[in-house]
């Protein structure tokens, strides 16, 4: 009876938690005399776009698309999708335009119209800013440099470096770039013009002394052939706010060195808490909501592994090994990046996510739940059974009260692992607690003080959570 | 009126043929003790007669009910065949009336109320009243099995199946338990008890059945059994356990 109060309680919370985040799904274009626009854009490339300390989206292709709506008279609706997702709602017209740090290239004009370029990229040289000895590329002759993956950076460094005679060692985030400067892995890295400009602006420990190469240029972007008068605003606005000096304001906001003082480590710490906080309430809220459906699946395949059907119990093995057999990373892609390409549909972050932790989950709570009804000794069933009592309600009244003691402390483990899974999320760009952290040291260069505190805000939350399991834990089994 | 009817009963597991083809009856208030050595199948044999087992060949009749048919329901039938296991099998999150009325009231054959005022009277008949409110875990292995005798008589069965009720409890306590037992048949209850405690059989059973290598050997009543036995490897066992 007390239980079944409780499992009422869950449910009341969950369909609370789900109609919190309906309420977050931005809804359709406000009717306005103006007209709107809806404009896709990236996650994270700062200094582009890039949530700030309290959880807006700030950047220069921001706040320049706002300054140019405002001049031009139109309303702006943007939309943090991810750079390929926006392409995509680009192409299939969920959204008007495109600003993203996009580079013009000759393929993607195939695809889409482009406006006047807005800022010049071009790759150029960092290194650390206590280094006297690197004064020109001809110093970097036997050392290595750092460069990120596909970038101009990357291909730049490839060009000169049998001239000067370095290697190269290539990354995945350009934070990572800085961090093994800082760890003297690497002499210098390669990195676009802005986002080198931002992190020495954030005060990252690095400088440059060489010049911005000639490189390529970003562009606002409309799909081929639609939206013209869109293009042809945005080219005026960008024309008007040249003149009139704002839009350099709102590049020296982003990059001009001596616009933001470096930041201690306390001000990182406090000025980044709420958005670590509320990273934490998301993180909770998916490990609630996958543990949820996890268990479903869990009791569904549970019972059908302890079932006397062969044809069930081999559907059963066949989900669990599946399921377990594949690393949570890969699986997580398979349902955001792989399936819905391969049958062209566009996939929900937060769907992806939920799908790929109740599925991993599921197949281990599918085995504690077997492992826990067939740790009870076969003489139960049997006595209930030559009692007259059906399989069902035996198993329900007979075997699974008992059985849950001993699948809780199983529980407790499963839950502690999915709340540290959600974290994989974040390849995926999913907000919550450790993505959270990474666009604050996308911001701030200040791996060491964020991860720590990531690190501790992940062991005080398991730590609680463990402790109130264990207490429920001695109740349930002291009946 | 045949009670329980048994032909050409066969059970297998895999290539493993347990039981070999066993033919018998039960009347209605005998009293069956089935003895013989251990892996003779005397166990399978019982627990074939409520179908705990499937059977692999032959027919099972209980009540005139025919076990062996696919479309027999089965708990319908288990309601009327009560059970004692070896070992007792309390379900040990409930206390010992919990236990009791457990099956009556889940299976709507009683109200709670009636359920436990007819607990009650069954445990003051094992001896138990006392223990009512206690759990499984708190009672030593006599009381256990009292209480799984009350448990499943908890039912109105007219058929009680015994399977090796007391091998389990310390020797002390085996005393306790058969006097239950004794009780039981002096009231007229048809009883089929798996044992190995030979001067029981001799000395409540109405008739003695001695099995070996899956068959049924031998059978009589206690006197022809135990004091003429026929058969040699009837004689051998005897030898052996008396």
């Amino acid at each position: 009876m007390r239980i079944q109060k409780k499992i009422t309680g869950f449910m009341v919370l969950l369909l609370f938690f789900f109609s919190f985040v309906g309420s977050l799904v931005p809804s359709a274009h406000a009717s306005d005399a103006k007209k709107t626009y809806v404009i896709g854009t990236d996650t994270t490339f700062a200094p582009f776009e890039f949530q700030d300390v309290n959880g807006d989206f700030v950047g220069i292709d921001i706040d320049l698309m706002k300054a140019i709506a405002k001049d031009q008279g139109f309303e702006v609706t943007i939309k943090s999708l991810g750079f390929n997702a926006a392409l995509q709602a680009l192409q299939s017209g969920n959204v008007d335009g495109v600003i993203a740090g996009m580079s013009i290239t000759d393929e993607r004009k195939q695809t889409f119209d482009f406006s006047d370029p807005y800022f010049d990229a071009g790759p150029t040289m960092g290194i650390k800013a206590d280094n006297n000895t690197i004064k020109s590329y001809e110093d970097l002759r036997g050392k290595r440099v750092a460069v990120k993956t596909g970038t101009e950076g990357a291909t730049f460094a490839a060009s000169i470096k049998d001239k000067y005679g370095f290697t190269i060692a290539t990354f995945d985030d350009s934070t990572q770039l800085v961090d093994d400067v800082k760890a003297g892995g690497s002499v210098a890295y390669f990195e676009d013009y802005p986002v080198l400009a931002y992190g020495v602006a954030q005060g990252n420990g690095m400088k440059t002394v060489t010049d911005k190469e000639a490189g390529g240029s970003y562009g606002f972007a409309v799909n081929k052939g639609k939206n013209q008068e869109l293009l042809q605003m945005f080219n005026k606005g960008l024309a008007n706010l040249k003149a009139n000096g704002e839009y350099q304001k709102i590049r020296d906001k982003y990059l001009d060195e001596t616009a933001s003082a470096p930041k201690t480590k306390w001000e990182v710490i406090t000025s980044s808490m709420p958005a670590f906080l509320k990273g934490m309430g998301w993180t909770l809220y998916y490990t609630i909501v996958s543990l949820f459906f996890a268990f479903i699946i869990g009791l569904i395949f549970g019972s059908m592994k302890v079932s006397h059907n062969k044809f069930l119990r081999g559907i059963a093995t066949v989900f669990v090994d599946i399921f377990r057999g594949i690393p949570l990373l890969l699986l997580v892609s398979f349902v955001y990046f792989a399936i819905p390409q391969a049958f062209g549909f566009t996939m929900q972050v937060w769907l992806a996510s939920i799908i790929a932790l109740s599925l991993n989950a599921g197949a281990y709570v599918t085995e504690i739940i077997r492992g826990g009804i067939q740790s009870i000794d076969k003489g139960q069933m049997e006595a209930a059974r030559s009692l007259g009592v059906p399989y069902g309600t035996a198993m329900r009244k007979i075997i699974l009260p008992q059985a849950i003691k001993v699948m809780v402390p199983s529980f407790i483990n499963q839950m502690v692992i999915t709340l540290k899974d959600t974290s994989i999320m974040s390849v995926i760009g999913l907000v919550e607690l450790m993505q959270s952290g990474k666009l604050v040291v996308a911001r701030t260069y200040d791996t060491f003080t964020v991860y720590l505190v990531l690190a501790i805000m992940y062991l005080i939350v398991i730590t609680i959570l463990t402790k109130i399991a264990d207490r429920l834990e001695r109740r349930v089994s002291r009946g | 009126m045949d009670k329980v009817k048994v032909t050409g009963l066969k059970k297998s597991y895999g290539s493993n043929e347990v039981l070999k083809g066993i033919d018998m009856e039960v009347q209605e208030g005998e009293v069956v003790c089935v003895i013989g050595p251990s892996g003779s199948g005397k166990s399978t044999f019982l627990r074939c007669l409520n179908l705990l087992e499937e059977i692999s060949a032959g027919k099972v009749v209980v009540d005139d009910h025919d076990l062996s048919n696919k479309g027999a329901d089965l708990n319908k039938i288990r309601e009327n065949i009560g059970m004692v296991f070896q070992h007792f099998n309390l379900f040990p999150h409930m206390s010992v009336l919990k236990n009791i009325t457990f099956a009556p009231v889940e299976l709507k054959k009683q109200t709670p109320a009636e359920a436990e005022k007819q607990a009650l009277q069954l445990l003051e008949r094992v001896g138990l009243a006392d223990k009512a409110n206690a759990y499984p875990a708190s009672l030593s292995g006599g009381q256990k099995q009292r209480v799984a005798i009350a448990r499943a008589l908890a039912m109105n069965p007219d058929i009680m199946l015994f399977d090796e009720p007391t091998s389990a409890l310390d020797p002390e306590m085996v005393g306790e338990v058969l006097g239950v037992m004794q009780d039981l048949a002096r009231e007229g209850m048809t009883m089929i008890i798996v044992t190995h405690e030979m001067g029981f059989a001799r000395e409540v059973g109405s008739r003695v059945i001695f099995m070996d290598g899956g068959y049924i050997v031998e059978e009589g009543t206690p006197e022809e059994v135990f004091g003429n036995p026929k058969h040699e490897r009837t004689i051998s066992f005897l030898e052996k356990v008396l």
